[in-house]
């Protein structure tokens, strides 16, 4: 197996796990709860691990990506309700991380962050629209590894070993108050949301019919799944460590992304902040390709359109068309105003909600031996994928009453 | 599966994505036309492809919302073209022979045939 092949979960696991969701969420958990919320980053991320191999298995065996199968098992009508649901989550999550790139070089520069929006939004244009689809997982997936100072950057301020590790075992820490639960609980299903952001699996399924596995790349599939998937879990750790350690103790809640920035800027100086900013970058950026892209294959999956970044984009006309549509209507949503965080917010709010619909035809279709013959879900993917399925179904149910309970987390 | 095998209609072919003899994605089964008499044998005259098979699926007043947005066009694509069925349905001839992806053509003739850089691995 070579090295490449494993960019393409590379660039799913940076791209997924540290957007800006994530990068949202992870600090300001650390900053208010401390350690305590470990544990769901770790689960959440086996609950991404089996769905996120599941999803490439579908596709390396049946040869269909997800949407197209979906519709085949839900049928029109849930099909449709699933279509617009993800396409609403994905495209306020691509609005959220292009106004988050904006808003990182303004902090660099200054200058306006609609004029950068629009030109990062150009420049993710150009991206899709000249490099294969190789070029572009490798060179964002890559350039995304910048993330891994904050990795280093929390070896360098030792932190209390002894308790990030308490910190993976499930808990409630019994001192919150009742008000302070429930804030806890807001951020538990929120961190379960942008782990599990169903966006991930549509790409990364699409992904492995642009690169045409096939029963030989199981392996391939199950390596790129796990290290990926796990690289981007011990990121979005070390983010909230740093936080845990850095900004709670001093009261800071880092509602910017610049703050988060600031963590690796404690050990390394400006060279910390500006490798932690290029990071941020880079994997806000994947994520805003990755989402456009997961919206413009879903609708060409769901009607059977002829689609991929394998191709020309003349010779998919329609694909290639959704993108440029998504990226438009994102780039709208920015030039409006509205803060990227609180784009954060609703993208994570509305993703869980979609959960449920986006994971249950992919439980169904992996399992199927009509579909999958003999790499059909095995005891240990069905218990793991049918709990895993509770989980989610759990915490939908539970985000939006907690939102509104909370103010997004504010009380 | 060949398509002159029992089928169960709703399960195994509706909502599949139909590939031409060249592999290429040409559209879902989007509806299926039926013919026989009462109490007879029901056999499938032809698959429905486009708008105006599938809005019809749905709730009246998301009907009327898909043919403003989508239109009404609908082709029918003989049971016989049918060359075989697994998790798509494989036809014998061309899209183009068969009057499906039209709309591909006509968007494609409007976009550059290629992106600056080789697309090919």
């Amino acid at each position: 197996m070579k090295a490449a092949e494993l960019t393409l979960g590379i660039l799913t696991a940076v791209g997924g796990f540290v957007d800006v969701s994530e990068l949202v969420f992870v600090s300001q958990a650390g900053s208010q709860f401390g350690y305590s919320l470990i544990w769901v980053i770790a689960i959440s991320t086996v609950g991404i691990i089996v769905f996120g191999e599941m999803s490439g298995r579908v596709a390396a065996i049946a040869k269909q990506p997800i949407f197209s199968l979906m519709r085949h098992r839900l049928g029109l009508r849930w099909g449709l309700v699933t279509l617009a649901a993800s396409l609403l989550s994905n495209t306020i999550t691509c609005a959220a991380e292009i106004g988050g790139v904006a808003l990182l070089l303004h902090l660099f520069t200054g200058l306006p962050t609609a004029a950068f929006a629009v030109v990062v939004t150009l420049i993710f244009f150009a991206s899709i629209w000249m490099l294969p689809f190789k070029w572009i997982e490798r060179s964002y997936g890559l350039l995304g590894l910048f993330m891994l100072v904050f990795g280093a950057a929390l070896i360098s301020i030792d932190p209390p070993w002894h308790a990030i590790a308490a910190g993976f075992v499930p808990q409630v820490p019994p001192a919150l108050s009742l008000n302070e639960r429930i804030v806890y609980a807001y951020f538990a299903v929120a961190i379960v949301s942008a782990i599990m952001f169903p966006y991930e699996t549509y790409f990364y399924s699409s992904g492995g019919i642009e690169e045409e596995w096939g029963e030989k790349d199981l392996s391939t599939n199950r390596v790129t799944a796990i290290v990926g998937m796990s690289l981007g879990s011990l990121l979005a750790i070390s983010i909230l460590c740093i936080a845990a350690q850095l900004f709670g103790p001093r009261g800071i809640s880092p509602e910017l992304l610049g703050t988060v920035a600031l963590g690796p800027a404690t050990p390394y100086g400006m060279a910390g902040l500006l490798l932690a900013s290029l990071g941020m970058l880079f994997a806000l950026s994947g994520a805003a390709i990755e989402t456009c892209l997961a919206n413009a294959y879903s609708v060409s999956q769901f009607f059977g359109w002829k689609w991929g970044r394998h191709r020309p984009p003349g010779e998919a006309p329609r694909f290639t068309l959704c993108w440029i549509a998504v990226f438009l209507i994102a780039l709208l949503i920015v030039l409006t105003g509205v803060e990227p965080l609180t784009l954060a917010e609703y993208a994570v709010v509305s993703s869980i909600l979609v959960l449920p619909l986006s994971y249950l035809p992919l439980l169904l279709l992996a399992g199927d031996r009509k579909y999958m013959r003999r790499h059909a879900n095995g005891p240990v993917a069905k218990i793991l994928g049918w709990g895993y399925y509770a989980l989610i179904v759990v915490a939908a149910v539970a985000a939006l009453p907690l939102y509104f309970l909370t103010g997004g987390g504010t009380s | 599966m060949k398509p002159d095998a029992r089928l169960d209609l709703v399960a195994d072919v509706r909502d599949l994505q139909i590939v031409d003899c060249d592999e290429e994605n040409c559209g879902i089964v989007d509806d299926l036309e039926l013919e026989g008499a009462p109490g007879g044998k029901l056999r499938v005259k032809a698959i429905l492809v486009g708008p105006g098979a599938w809005r019809n699926r749905l709730p009246r007043w998301a009907a009327w919302l898909v043919r403003r947005i989508a239109g009404d066009k609908l082709t029918r694509i003989k049971w016989e073209e049918v060359e075989k069925i697994t998790s798509v349905v494989q036809l014998r001839r061309s899209a183009a022979e068969l009057g499906l992806g039209e709309a591909d053509r006509r968007l494609a003739a409007m976009l550059p045939k290629k992106g600056i850089l080789d697309a090919s691995r």
